[in-house]
Parts: structure tokens; sequence; C-alpha cells
């Protein structure tokens, strides 16, 4: 086995014997039954489980985002969820509206990627007076 | 020592691919010239036709009587306030369903070109700045707009209940007509959108080299002229695509593409920021009571548009099918040939492209080959002989005889 091999198994060792330690916000933070994440977002002790619906973004097609809140301290609240394209330096078209679906639970409609390429999907959580801005990407064909 | 085993490695890899690609078929693009990236992007612009969904928001799109009531309607210059203005004034079935004209003319001047209706069915806002959310919504406004046909909700009602055929029509379509001046005009909106969402643009040269390429069949994508093809792949290069998207070429939303907005006698088009608001503010969008969708899905884009500074001096992104048809080009008309247009993308003004303009924009510095090669890919899109649909004849007894319900 060259170098290059062992060091690739050796990695892969790491991650499988010590993932990374979650904090508090992420012990927390457990989808509830029934809501199966695209993905998970931590950052500044919040963590952000999402998923969109439908679960593809079609490209000129509406969709929603749910979205489970949970942080350290004080109940964090998402304050809103947006999208841009950073190489194009526009965002949609659409302003989404936010609602409360309670236990840290959060539904975004009227999301609409009007262009292919990457887009940059992100949720302003406010927790304790501070706020925290957590992002991904998501490419659209 | 390391030379040699990384040459290894990488010759193991290059031995791997080839063998690989032994195995599968050569990928058509490249039996064309064309890199496999391309051909994705192209194959994504079909097939054509699509089909068109009904519009839940028309309780009678796709029913056969409204259909037959909206294109009598379409042809009817009596709808207008001097009975001289047609819907088919502007939008002439032998012109592409538009006028040839820069800018429309109905009673008065009107700032911007009439835009073809083929295959208007497919689009999300209508008009240039997206005024109307719906086909019938915007199909009601050049009746009562007074720089186009004048009319009004009353003129309407008079008129359908006034005509053996319109009332024939009108009851079969909806119930006997309403004396009721907004439901007269909706009424006639609804019918001929039914009508228009009929209009439908065929197959173009295009569409053959599209699904000679997603199907894998050589022969067939070689067919494709030349000049047409190489302007296919700098179309795709050129990042036309991202806007010009999908099998209709067109992403339905708005951009600022650097065409002036000033406006004669010192006024300015607003373009979309201008749409947004009115469409806000349009008693008949589909946040009213006229919607007939009742599930609340056809009015979401209405609930979350929203108009930014960013808005302002944008039009909608215009299908690139039946090009060929629909001259001339822009919101305002200002080019008489395509050629025209692609030398706008060429040497785009990035002075006039204000700060917050479409950021993908950068002028292609084409050569006038290149040029060529475009104008050939675009003239590749349009169906050579779109419907032309003749208004009907012997409506009162057609109307009479035929079973129109659906």
């Amino acid at each position: 086995m060259g170098a290059a091999g062992a060091l690739v198994l050796a990695g892969l060792a790491l991650v499988v014997a010590a993932p990374p330690r979650p904090g508090v916000a992420a012990e927390k933070c457990a989808p509830p039954s029934g809501f199966a994440p695209r993905g998970r977002l931590e950052a500044g002790g919040v963590v952000v489980l999402y998923r969109t619906l439908p679960p593809d973004i079609v490209l000129g097609r509406h969709f929603a985002v749910e979205a489970l809140v949970c942080g350290e301290g004080a109940a964090p609240a998402l304050t809103r969820v947006d999208a841009t394209m950073p190489e194009h330096r526009h965002g949609m078209n659409y302003r989404p509206t936010l609602a409360s679906k309670g236990d840290g639970r959060y539904l975004a409609e009227g999301l609409m990627f009007h262009m292919p390429g990457r887009w940059e999907l992100s949720f302003d959580v406010e927790n304790g007076g501070r706020r925290t801005r957590l992002a991904t990407d998501l490419n659209v064909e | 020592m390391t030379a040699p085993r990384a040459f290894t490695v990488r010759g193991v890899v290059a031995f791997l691919a080839a063998f690989l690609g032994c195995l599968a078929p050569a990928p058509v693009g490249g039996v064309v010239g064309l890199e496999d990236s391309i051909v994705r992007r192209l194959v994504a612009h079909g097939p054509w036709p699509v089909a068109a969904a009904r519009d839940p928001s028309n309780a009678v799109s796709g029913t056969p009587a409204a259909i037959a009531l909206g294109h009598r309607l379409f042809f009817d210059p009596r709808l207008s306030v001097n009975g001289a203005i047609a819907c088919a004034t502007c939008h002439v079935p032998s012109r592409g369903w538009t006028d040839g004209r820069a800018r429309a003319v109905g009673l008065t001047d009107v700032d911007r070109n009439t835009p073809t209706i083929l295959d208007v069915a497919l689009q999300r806002w209508f008009s240039w700045d997206g005024k109307s959310d719906s086909l019938w919504s915007q199909s009601l406004k050049p009746i009562v707009d007074p720089r186009e046909m004048g009319a009004s909700g009353e003129h309407v009602a008079k008129l359908v209940a006034s005509d053996a055929a319109l009332a024939c029509l009108h009851a079969k379509a909806f119930g006997p007509p309403s004396t009721e001046p907004d439901r007269a005009l909706v009424h006639a909106g609804k019918a001929l959108a039914a009508f228009m969402e009929t209009v439908r643009s065929g197959r173009a040269p295009f569409d053959d080299f599209r699904d000679a390429l997603a199907r894998g069949d050589r022969a067939a994508a070689a067919r494709y002229p030349a000049a047409a093809l190489r302007g296919a792949r700098l179309f795709v290069k050129s990042d036309c695509h991202v806007c010009h998207v999908g099998p209709a070429f067109t992403n339905g939303e708005f951009h600022d593409v650097g065409v002036p907005f000033a406006l004669a006698g010192g006024r300015v088009d607003g373009g979309r920021f201008e749409g947004v608001k009115r469409v806000r503010a349009d008693r008949f969008n589909l946040l009213s009571a006229w919607n007939d969708d009742r599930t609340g899905a056809a009015a979401v884009k209405t609930r979350h548009v929203e108009a930014t500074h960013a808005s302002f001096g944008q039009f909608k992104t215009p299908s690139l099918r039946n090009l060929v048809h629909t001259a001339p080009y822009m919101h305002d008309g200002r080019y008489a040939t395509l050629r025209e247009v692609v030398k706008h993308y060429s040497e785009l003004d990035m002075e006039r492209i204000h700060t917050h303009g479409e950021q993908l924009l950068r002028p292609l510095r084409l050569s006038s080959a290149e040029i060529d090669d475009l104008v050939a890919f675009l003239e590749s899109l349009t169906d050579p002989a779109p419907p032309r649909m003749p208004p009907p004849a012997d409506a009162v007894g057609a109307c009479a005889r035929r079973p129109l319900r659906p």
C-alpha cells in the first residue's frame, strides 16, 4: 500500500473513531419523527436542521423550507430565511414568509430559485440577543 | 523513487479511464464537436413541445366552450370602445401573433413592443413588467386600457349579452351572460386566456438536433447546420442559457440587460419595479376572489413577490422560440433584426447597467462571424409554420350544434 493509500485509511479511521464532539445545542437537536433533514448547520452555539418541501428543488418552482432550530441558553428564534446567488450578487425575486410552528420548528414559504447555479441558503437565528447567520450552498440545475 | 511511483499511479488511472472509455459509446457531442458539458446544457432545452397544464386559477381553462368563446372574442373588434380594435389587431396570427411594429398602437401609442402570444400558457408573469399574475387577468387589461381598446366591463357585458353567438358560447362556458361589469370582464378574460393557451408553437430545427443529442443519434445530430451548431456552443459558453433556460428558453423572470428605459416626454419605464406594484394593487390578481384555485398554490408567487431597487429597469426574459416571426425585439422594439440584438450583448454598455444590474452580464465581444453563428442558432429555434387559427365562422350555428361541454 502506498503512502497516499495509508493516509486515506488513517483519515477514515479518525472520522469513524472520533467524530467531532457535539455541543449542547447539537445534543438537544434531534429531528422529530417524520422530519428527515436535508442538512444540518451549526455555528455560534446554534443548530439548524432543515429540509426543503418538496425535497427536490426545481428551477423556477416555488418551494418551502422547514427548519428546526436549537441552541444553548435562551430559546433561539429563527428570524429570517433567505437565499442569494453570490456570484451573480443578487437574491431571489420573492420574499419568503416565515411562520413558527412551535417547539423550535419553522416553515418558510415562497422561495424560488430562478437561475441555475450556486445558491446560498441562509438562516438568521436570534439567540440571547445575538444574531447568528448559518448558511449552506445549494446547487440547482 | 517518487516520480516513478506517481507515474505508475497516473498510468494505471489513465489506462483504466481509457479502458472504461472504450466500453462506453462515444458521446454524440464529440462527434459534432461539442463538449459533453455543452451537450448536457443543450439537451436541457427540451423536449419540445412541453405539455401545458390547465391553469388552476381559471376554471374554464382547457374547456371547449371557453376556448370557442375566447377564440371569437379574440378576433372581435367590438370589444373596443370604438369597435375598430380587436386583440388580433396587435396579436396578428400571420405575424407570429405580434404586429411587426416597434411599439404597439391601439387607440393611441403604447410604450412597449407587442409580445407574441405563442406559447404564452407557459409563462409565470404576463406583460413585459409582469404586471399580471395570470393570463386571464392580463387578457382583460387591454380591453379597459384607454391607450389600447378603451372599453369597460359594462361595454363587455352588453356586447356578450346582445350577440347571439357570444351569448350562446358564454352560456355553455359560464352560464348566462352576466350584467355585472367585473364579472363580465373576468369571464371575457378567462375565455380569452382559454383560447390563447391553445396557441402553441410546434417543433423547430433545434428540437430535432436536441433530440438527436439526447438519444445519441449521431447521423441526425450531424444534420444540424454548422453555423447553428457553432452558435449553440457560443450560446452556452456565453452563459445565455442561464436566463434563457429550459425548453421555452426563458426563466420567466426579470433582468436588466442594459436596454434604456427612458421614454418620450422625459418619462421612464420602471419595468418590473412598477410591475410588482401593479400586480399587488390589481383587483383581479390571484389574491382576489376571482382566482378559481382554492388550494392557494397558484397565488404563492403573488403573495411573495418582491420589488427591490434592483427591479427598476428590469424586463421579462422573453422566450427565444419563434424569433424569426416576432421582430422587432426588446421591450421597446428598438432592434429590427436578431443581428442587432446579438450585437447588443456583444457590446453591452456596462455604464448603463446600473450597479444592481445582472452581474452575470459582460460584453461578449463577438466577431462578425460569431454574431452570424449566434443568429443562425437563434433562427433554428423557430417553428417554420406556427399556428394561425383564423377567426371562427358561423359561431351561432356552431354553438347550437356542437356539444361544447368538456
